[in-house]
């Protein structure tokens, strides 16, 4: 046996598939034959190498991310039939609006002339209901409580002007204090009147504008004082 | 001895009165000095306008024949000071900005002597403001707390005569197209105008008091006594009176 066929038959060897008349022969080679000796252990060392760690090279699986893009095709896959089932139908507007309209010249007209005559009856309709009678419009309901929040607003600024009055009053003469206090209370009481004749009618105008006057006269007088 | 002392205890009975006297007017005297007064004349034209800010004191503006202002005030305290400033044809006294920081400088009195075609611009806190014989374009004179005001004999385009407590006394002529405005909370509210003035009034008095007198018409709309409003002749000028407790009086000069 030569090297060459010794090496073919290496292979057959080392898998065990080589018959005996044969293995005979090629180990007799072997034995006297320090290169194909040499490959023959090559080819065992690599075989054994690779019989020892099998599987180790494979890509390991990954059950967690497996598991995930499972999911996720099949949430999409719900969803999809979700969507699908909740679509709403087109509504009759979106219907019109998505057709296109192909109108001819007389429907067009007509249809101008219908707008028209639309518009025209509302506006006389509107006129005849609401523009003959503006003193019949009602008050509304809330008036007292929007005259009562327009004085607390109003309190509330002159609350701040008292607050600056009072830090220099004490530089004042005490007449000029008195003179004030006086003021202020002739002032107060004609807020307090107005104030109880709304209460008793909240729609008077008259006393709605005394009231008004008058707290712009407080207001007035305290800003005069918070200077001195 | 008896003589004699009876004599010199006489004599001291005598001189008494006199003594008590003395002490008296130098009492007086001592006060005069203690007030101070003030007396400036400014060079003006025809048409100038005044404008005096004052913080407690009575204000008199009246009009004399000639082109220039004669200032003159009385002060209270030494404290007061007065810078009076003329810029163009106005003349500008602002006491409470020239006492700013000075605390309580009392009653300042004022007495402006000015032309006749003069427009006045006068504010106090406290005090009585009188102005008379005016035929300016203006006169305004607010009180805001209590003092009288009357404007005696005034013919100008724009009236305004407010107080919270005292009386507003008007005088005078409603011009055409002018605008009167005259408002108290506590005082009554007299105008004396001559018959054959036309206006629109506007009168407002929660209490009810207000008394047109020779100046009421079927045209008149009143709404329960409290308000009147309508037209005086052909209505060319413009009046709003309100008083919140007093009387309201229109009567014929």
């Amino acid at each position: 046996m030569n090297c060459e066929k010794c090496q073919e038959l290496i292979h057959d060897l080392l898998d065990g598939t080589l018959s005996r008349p044969d293995e005979f022969a090629l180990n007799t080679h072997i034995k006297e034959c320090l290169d194909c000796e040499s490959v023959r252990q090559d080819l065992s060392a690599i075989i054994g190498f690779c019989r020892s760690h099998r599987g180790e090279y494979d890509t390991p699986p990954n059950p967690q991310a497996l598991w995930l893009r499972i999911r996720n095709v099949v949430e999409a896959e719900a969803a999809n039939v979700q969507v699908r089932a909740k679509a709403p139908r087109k509504s009759l507007l979106a219907d019109l609006m998505g057709r296109s309209w192909e109108l001819s010249l007389p429907q067009l007209v007509s249809l101008a002339v219908a707008i028209v005559l639309l518009v025209s009856i509302v506006t006389v309709v509107g006129i005849r209901r609401f523009g003959n009678n503006p003193t019949t419009v009602e008050q509304p309901p809330e008036q007292a409580s929007n005259i009562n929040e327009r004085v607390w607003q109003r309190q509330q600024v002159i609350s701040y002007w008292k607050q600056r009055v009072e830090l220099n009053k004490a530089r004042w003469s005490p007449e000029m204090r008195d003179t004030f206090d006086r003021n202020l209370q002739v002032i107060d009481a004609a807020v307090t009147q107005s104030l109880n004749e709304l209460n008793r009618n909240p729609h008077d105008e008259i006393s709605e504008q005394m009231l008004n006057e008058s707290l712009n006269d407080k207001l007035a007088l305290l800003k005069e004082f918070s200077d001195l | 001895m008896k003589a004699t002392s009876l004599v010199r205890s006489t004599s001291a009975r005598r001189a008494l009165p006199f003594a008590v006297a003395t002490v008296i007017a130098l009492c007086f005297s001592s006060a005069a000095i203690a007030q101070q007064h003030l007396s400036k004349r400014y060079q003006t034209g025809k048409n100038v306008r005044i404008e005096l800010r004052n913080i407690s004191g009575t204000i008199v503006v009246e009009s004399w024949n000639k082109d220039e202002i004669r200032l003159s005030a009385t002060m209270e305290s030494p404290n007061a000071h007065i810078v009076p400033k003329q810029m163009d044809e106005s003349l500008i006294v602002d006491v409470m900005n020239d006492n700013r920081g000075r605390g309580d400088v009392g009653d300042v009195n004022f007495k402006l002597q000015v032309p006749v075609s003069s427009s006045v611009d006068l504010e106090t806190r406290r005090g009585q403001i009188s102005v008379s014989n005016l035929r300016g374009a203006s006169v305004r004179a607010h009180v805001s707390t209590e003092g009288d005001i009357e404007l005696t004999n005034i013919t100008a385009g724009q009236v305004v005569a407010q107080n919270t407590i005292g009386n507003i006394f008007f005088d005078g002529e409603f011009s055409t197209g002018g605008t009167y405005e005259f408002k108290s909370t506590k005082g009554d509210i007299t105008i004396r105008i001559p018959g054959n003035s036309a206006f629109r009034l506007v009168a407002a008095s929660p209490a009810r008091k207000i008394a047109l007198g020779e100046f009421w018409n079927n045209g008149f709309k009143t709404q329960d006594g409290r308000r009147y409003v309508g037209d005086v002749g052909d209505g060319r000028s413009s009046v709003s009176v309100t008083n919140f407790s007093g009387q309201i009086t229109f009567l014929r000069k």
